[in-house]
């Protein structure tokens, strides 16, 4: 009787102890998740949050940043006008044309190489390291350096159409032939990164799948389209929304190699805004557009989030 | 019968596969050689029809990048060495301190659950995807006021900004490939947490750190659309300079070509050393974690 009341008290005691201790962790844990994220949670609030909420502000005034004493608001109107705006709908439809032709010839050519590199062979390091290069170039040199090259009269490209019996083509003078010139410099740059993650997928498929489909005498085709592809899908899936959403929002390459033109037809969204708001000056105006670009890359943004962290649970 | 004609078949895919192979080496890189081979021209040579594959090289390109030598004092090589020395301040101090900061919320959020915690994550990665010239709207009027246009220290805030979700995002991953026993262990042995994760875990993480760091220097380095709108002179960074290369004879295409070539040679050692973490760094620490 005694020894168990005895048993008791120690039992309550340790369970004191015990909780204690537990509290002491949780709140040690706790001043470190507010010490570890408070930095990085207030450089984020200051330069992503403070300025979204100010674009939303000012995309209701009427206001330019050349004369900032007045600011009229002016409701939607700024919204209204954009989006009754042809020439709005001109970029969106542009970007539209540049982010489909790109994606596409992207992800074709980079399933494409990625299969055919996911053997091992000798050099394999440096042979891609050096496959890698256009995407480590800054897009503005990347602008320029196709830019050079496509020069109509002197650019290597037309001097090699030409001695293969082709005729010149007038690559930047020309809308349609500015867009496929911005779409060859831009899957230039960003292929090798669909190659790196298809190869990366393609090698993670286990090797017996594709025993048991020899077994079965599977064609190669077969092996690609009912095995290859279908087993490493949630990867390219990441590549692609990735690629949809760094081509939307492309703005250094057009800078460099179209400067918008022929006129303003290889204007992007992003390009739209920056010539509103650095050139006219409109800033009510290019705050609402603004707002609307970053409504859909947020969206697909979304999407990206959603299976990110669906492979981060898997992985 | 049937197997000579699958053979011929076999065989005919098998060099179209090549010939395709070769098409795509040449246009990956063939662009390369033609920057590098043009960034030894001299304005003679670059026009020239049939472009040359020979020629005597002309260094008046690296000349006007590294500030020496004849072409230093041409018009459109002022300032350019300049903006190559801010490209490196900026972009070092905007890389070490966006991988201090993503190295602490990166460990938290590999380690515990909060509230929010998701909202977070979220908010933090969106950043990466945020288009710049959005939140430049903003920035053009913010930097002004607060006096930070066209100043280092204004590029490096954006860069730590700009870099801080890809850092996070990468450092939970190496995080997550640390046992969590690691901690618990030390724990139980009585040491403090801050103890466990700086003597024990971030040794462990060494590597993962430097390819982090690699990947933010090289996002950094490349950066183009904030500099060239928040500088005007002082600050100007290596790409946004070369941009703005038109002299009175139009375009400094030998001095552009120079750039590109000095601009991509870090990137490339960085590229070759983090090899090994490159799918990883390319989604966000998701893939590729070993």
């Amino acid at each position: 009787m005694a020894s168990s009341q005895t048993t008791t008290t120690e039992d309550r005691a340790a369970g004191h102890a015990r909780r204690q201790a537990e509290l002491r962790k949780r709140s040690s844990g706790r001043l470190m998740i507010f010490g570890f994220l408070s930095p990085s949670l207030a450089i984020l609030l200051f330069m992503v949050a403070y300025p979204i909420f100010s674009l939303i502000y000012y995309s209701f005034y009427n206001f330019s940043a050349l004369r900032q004493t007045t600011m009229k608001p002016v409701g939607l109107s700024n919204y209204t006008f954009l989006l009754s705006d042809p020439e709005l709908w001109q970029r969106f439809v542009f970007t539209g044309k540049f982010v489909f032709i790109c994606v596409t010839l992207q992800m074709l050519i980079g399933i494409f190489v990625g299969y055919q590199l996911q053997k091992n062979f000798r050099g394999r390091d440096i042979i891609f390291t050096l496959l890698m290069m256009p995407m480590m170039l800054s897009p503005v040199v990347v602008g320029f350096l196709w830019r050079y090259m496509l020069n109509s009269e002197w650019g290597i490209v037309n001097y090699l159409l030409s001695s293969v019996g082709l005729p010149k083509v007038d690559w930047l003078g020309q809308t349609n032939a500015a867009l496929w010139a911005a779409a060859a410099a831009d899957t230039w740059m960003w292929t090798p990164f669909i190659v790196l993650l298809a190869t990366a997928a393609f090698r993670g498929i286990p090797e017996t799948i594709y025993e048991a489909a020899e077994v079965d005498g599977a064609s190669p085709a077969y092996r690609f389209f009912r095995i290859t592809l279908p087993m490493s899908a949630p990867v390219l899936f990441i590549a692609l929304i990735l690629r949809l959403i760094d081509s939307f929002k492309q703005y250094d390459l057009f800078v460099a190699l179209t400067g918008g033109g022929p006129g303003s037809s290889t204007e992007t969204v992003s390009y739209a805004v920056a010539k509103t708001a650095f050139s006219y000056f409109y800033t009510g105006e290019a705050s609402a557009l603004a707002v609307i670009l970053l409504l859909i890359i947020t969206g697909l943004s979304m999407i990206l989030v959603r299976h990110l962290t669906k492979m981060g649970e898997k992985y | 019968m049937t197997n000579a004609r699958t053979s011929m078949i076999d065989l005919a895919t098998r060099w179209l596969i090549l010939g395709l192979l070769i098409v795509y080496t040449i246009y990956n890189v063939g662009p390369i050689f033609w920057l590098l081979l043009s960034s030894f021209k001299s304005r003679m040579d670059l026009f020239s029809m049939p472009p040359k594959l020979f020629f005597t090289p002309d260094l008046s390109g690296y000349q006007s990048v590294f500030g020496v030598g004849a072409a230093k004092d041409s018009a459109s090589a002022v300032g350019v060495f300049d903006s190559l020395v801010n490209s490196i301040i900026v972009s070092v101090s905007g890389t070490a301190l966006a991988v201090f900061f993503g190295t602490l919320a990166g460990y938290v959020c590999s380690r515990f659950n909060f509230r929010g915690k998701g909202d977070f994550m979220f908010f933090v990665l969106s950043t990466r995807m945020l288009p710049p010239v959005a939140v430049l709207v903003f920035y053009h009027l913010m930097f002004a006021r607060l006096g930070l246009a066209d100043t280092r220290f204004g590029l490096v805030l954006v860069a730590i900004f700009a870099n801080i979700g890809l850092a996070t995002w990468i450092m939970k991953g190496f995080f997550d490939g640390v046992p969590k026993e690691v901690e618990q262990i030390a724990i139980v042995n009585g040491y403090t947490r801050m103890y466990a994760f700086t003597r024990l875990v971030l040794p462990m993480v060494k590597g993962g750190i430097a390819a982090t760091a690699g990947f933010c220097f090289i996002f950094a380095w490349n950066e183009f659309a904030f500099a060239s709108i928040l500088t005007t002179t002082q600050a100007k960074t290596l790409p946004v300079k070369i941009s703005a290369a038109s002299g009175a004879t139009g375009i400094e295409w030998t001095q552009i070509c120079a750039a590109g070539v000095v601009l991509i040679i870090p990137v490339l050692i960085f590229f070759y050393l983090i090899r090994k973490h490159l799918l990883m760094g390319m989604t966000f620490g998701v893939l590729g974690r070993r």
